[in-house]
């Protein structure tokens, strides 16, 4: 069954979308992964090495962007080919937004660092979570190059454990803060932190879903867990 | 470099020979063609020309050794033969041409009226006055008008079928089909669309047809003969212009002589301008 | 037989040249088709053309046939209006059933049938006569109207086709004389004014330039909510923008039918996906 287009340009062009998607899904894994770093080690140079490298990411979105459009100007893709297209449209989106979120992990670790007080606020839950978001975001592009719906519809199911473990670390900040004033301002900033990794994770779970869509032409968005699992494991 | 052009050099220089020897050969050919035209004409101007005054058209065929006289009962005989031929040979020539056209593309009757027609066409005419001699005249024991009528349809029928199937054959089948498409039944679509669309092609075999009719003179000769009077009268023998010509050409009296070149000018001039008329109908067809 | 009869009744029509509804249609639940092809094989001799065809175009929707060349979709469409009894040696078996009367049954009147199923081709063929006259041959086939009924009945396939602006100060000049667009634009209103129930029309804007073109798909638009339309292309960008069905065929077979919206966002077969993203190798 012939899978190249009688228009070898137009598969280079469809290909090269899809490689400059995961490229630019490399470079956010690469920011979450700084971002966490600086987190975690409270380092001032590391949060503005990913504060600098965000404009190569927003960069590279209305540059994915452009492509998507001259390709449908181009040459009217249909079926798969317009599926492709459109998801890649939205996915860039995802991945921008989860480099603010990174760019926002970054500036709020900054500002930790510059007021410094004190506090006794167990952070595992946040590191562990952001281990979590990074090697979703990872599989879901992973599952993206393969398009293997199976690996996607279980990035889909494992964002929940993300969602869970932000709850947690709610409740626990808030005993944190009743009982300890003074760390308000402190605990909000955690707050935004563990928040913005509970969306990389989200942005992760969006894309795991246009991969289904792409693959098996089902919009599995806002759909029960059980018919989103059915759409991908279908033949 | 310069090894590759030497090459393409004899190559064109030949080819060029070649080009130059097949144009003078065909322009030979032409003017060899025009030189005899012209000459035939410029004869029959000079030849003719004195005998045309008013008189021609007056006046008839001078008796025997008398003076002056004029063609004009043989050119009015001319007419109402090449006229009547015309008005009963148009529709049957044309309505036998659709049907081969149309109707006949393969069944054994068009076959064979194809084959019949094509026979007719290379007929000599002389066969074809004899048979009319021995059909009508003999039987009817004097020569008519009407046999001429006759003969000469019997020489214009299968040119006009001809040319009438294959003008219809010219006409894109998807005219036709456009036409069946809004239900239009099949004698409607050969009659007010094929046709129609031929109709100037169909018009210039007509024309040729004629033309070629006007000429004839060995049907003439057993069926209408000649008169020498006066007379529009078509059930007996009919004043013509070819019959006339025959006669007079070869006789002894300078005025007869003098008549049969000047009708034999009329004739050349009128074919001549059918001719024109027909190339000129069917010019507009292509163009309009 | 009388359903049959019915719909060749002129009289049923109105002046608009609208069908007049026998079913209710408004709540969307009963789908009228206005053919329904059952078991259709079709025979060049001994060639055979159609292998089994079964498919249903339904009342006032353009369906539109795509496919390869010599997939057979020209084929099909020109048995939907007997076109191929011109032509010895070709047959079709099984049923075209148009409004419920099989029309391959023998004994049918041909003629009748395609004043009510129209066809356009691909090369205008405007009748050596006037534009008005181009109109009012069909018309005059099966109608007698007066010459101000004639008139209103021109200008109305004239407007229809939207034509009657560039046309209406020359009606008695040739049809000849109109431009590629305005030439196919006329054969259209030629096969409207007989006010038919179904316009065939075998890859209409495959001989026009790209303005005509988008005239003539403009005109697909307006004329789908009172005609049945069968369109046949091989422009798949064209089938997506005019169409409401769209069938693939390939090598006589009829692969895929369905929605065109879904045909050209997730066809069913890989075949069909294949075609119409170009990977047709």
């Amino acid at each position: 069954m012939p899978d190249n287009h009688l228009s070898s340009q137009f598969d280079a062009d469809l290909n090269s979308l899809s490689s400059r998607l995961l490229e630019m899904g490399g470079l956010v894994e690469a920011q979450i992964s700084t971002a966490m770093r600086a987190f975690t080690q409270m380092d001032l140079d590391t949060c503005n090495i990913v504060i600098e490298n965000e404009k190569q990411v927003n960069d590279l979105e209305i540059q994915i962007d452009l492509a998507c459009t001259e390709l449908i100007a181009r040459r009217q893709p249909a079926a798969r080919d317009l599926r492709l297209v459109m998801a890649v449209s939205k996915a860039i989106t995802n991945l921008e937004r989860a480099g603010d979120e990174a760019e926002r992990v970054a500036k709020r670790t900054k500002r930790l660092i510059d007021t410094g007080i004190p506090h006794n606020i167990n952070v595992a839950e946040i590191r562990l979570s952001g281990q979590m978001a990074i090697n979703l975001l990872r599989r879901s592009l992973d599952a993206f190059a393969r398009l293997d719906t199976v690996a996607a519809s279980e990035v889909v199911a494992e964002d929940r454990q993300i969602d869970e473990e932000f709850r947690g670390f709610v409740r626990k900040l808030i005993t944190y803060m009743s009982e300890d004033p003074h760390i308000i301002s402190t605990g909000l900033d955690m707050l935004t932190i563990a928040k913005a990794i509970e969306r990389i994770g989200d942005h992760a779970k969006n894309i795991a879903e246009f991969v289904i869509y792409i693959a098996k032409g089902s919009d599995v968005r806002h759909i029960p867990h059980e018919d989103l699992v059915r759409e991908a494991n279908k033949d | 470099m310069n090894t590759i052009t030497n090459v393409d050099q004899s190559i064109f220089s030949k080819r060029k020979r070649a080009n130059t020897i097949g144009l003078t050969l065909s322009m030979g050919a032409m003017l060899l063609g025009m030189v005899f035209l012209f000459w035939i004409l410029s004869v029959l101007l000079y030849k003719g020309f004195s005998a045309i005054d008013l008189n021609l058209f007056i006046h008839s065929t001078p008796a025997p050794g008398s003076e002056g006289g004029g063609l004009a009962n043989a050119i009015v005989g001319s007419l109402l033969l090449v006229g009547t031929c015309t008005f009963f040979s148009t529709p049957i020539g044309v309505l036998a041409g659709l049907y081969l056209s149309e109707y006949g593309d393969r069944s054994r009757v068009a076959a064979i009226t194809r084959f019949v027609t094509d026979i007719m066409l290379s007929a000599p005419s002389i066969v074809i006055g004899l048979f009319v001699y021995a059909f009508i005249v003999a039987q009817a024991k004097h020569f008519s008008g009407w046999a001429g009528t006759v003969a000469l349809a019997l020489i214009a029928i299968p040119v006009v079928v001809r040319t009438t199937e294959n003008m219809l054959r010219l006409v894109p089948g998807s005219l036709r089909e456009a036409a069946y498409a809004l239900g239009t039944p099949k004698w409607k679509v050969a009659f007010k669309v094929t046709l129609r669309a031929a109709q100037s092609g169909v018009m210039t075999g007509i024309l040729l047809a004629l033309a070629r009719v006007s000429g004839e003179t060995a049907p003439l000769l057993f069926t209408a003969l000649n008169n020498q009077f006066f007379s529009t009268n078509m059930n007996a023998p009919m004043a013509n212009l070819p019959v006339v010509i025959f006669q007079f050409a070869m006789s002894p009296y300078d005025n007869w002589v003098e008549l049969a070149w000047g009708g034999a000018l009329l004739i050349t001039f009128a074919v001549l301008g059918l001719n024109i008329l027909a190339r000129v109908v069917f010019r507009e067809k292509v163009q309009g | 037989m009388s359903n049959f009869k019915s719909m060749f009744d002129l009289n049923q029509i109105d002046s608009q040249g609208g069908k007049v509804v026998t079913t209710n249609q408004q709540s969307g639940q009963a789908v009228i088709n206005a053919l329904e092809v059952r078991n259709l094989n079709f025979y060049y001799g001994s060639f055979q053309g159609l292998k089994d065809i079964n498919l249903d175009i339904e009342q006032g929707k353009v369906t539109a046939f795509i496919g390869p060349s010599g997939c057979g979709k020209s084929t099909l469409l020109r048995t939907l209006n007997r076109m191929y009894d011109l032509y010895p040696g070709q047959r079709a078996e099984g049923e075209i059933n148009f409004y419920g009367q099989n029309i391959l049954e023998p004994g049918q009147d041909l003629n009748l049938l395609r004043s009510r199923i129209g066809m356009v081709f691909q090369k205008p063929t405007p009748f050596p006569m006037s534009i008005y006259e181009n109109i009012a041959f069909g018309v005059r086939l099966y109608e007698r109207l007066s010459r101000a009924e004639m008139d209103e009945r021109v200008e109305w396939a004239l407007n229809k086709a939207a034509l009657w602006n560039e046309a209406k100060d020359k009606l008695n000049q040739s049809g000849l004389s109109l431009s590629g667009g305005q030439q196919q634009r006329l054969c259209i209103a030629r096969g409207v004014a007989v006010k038919p129930s179904v316009m065939l029309l075998d890859e209409p804007t495959s001989a026009l330039d790209p303005i005509s073109t988008g005239k003539i798909e403009e005109l697909i638009n307006e004329l789908k909510h009172e005609y049945t339309i069968a369109i046949v292309t091989h422009n798949m960008q064209q089938a997506a923008r005019v169409s409401d069905y769209t069938a693939y065929m390939y090598l006589g077979s009829l692969v895929e039918y369905g929605k065109t919206d879904e045909i050209f966002i997730k066809p069913k077969r890989k075949e069909t996906e294949d075609y119409i993203t170009g990977r047709f190798g």
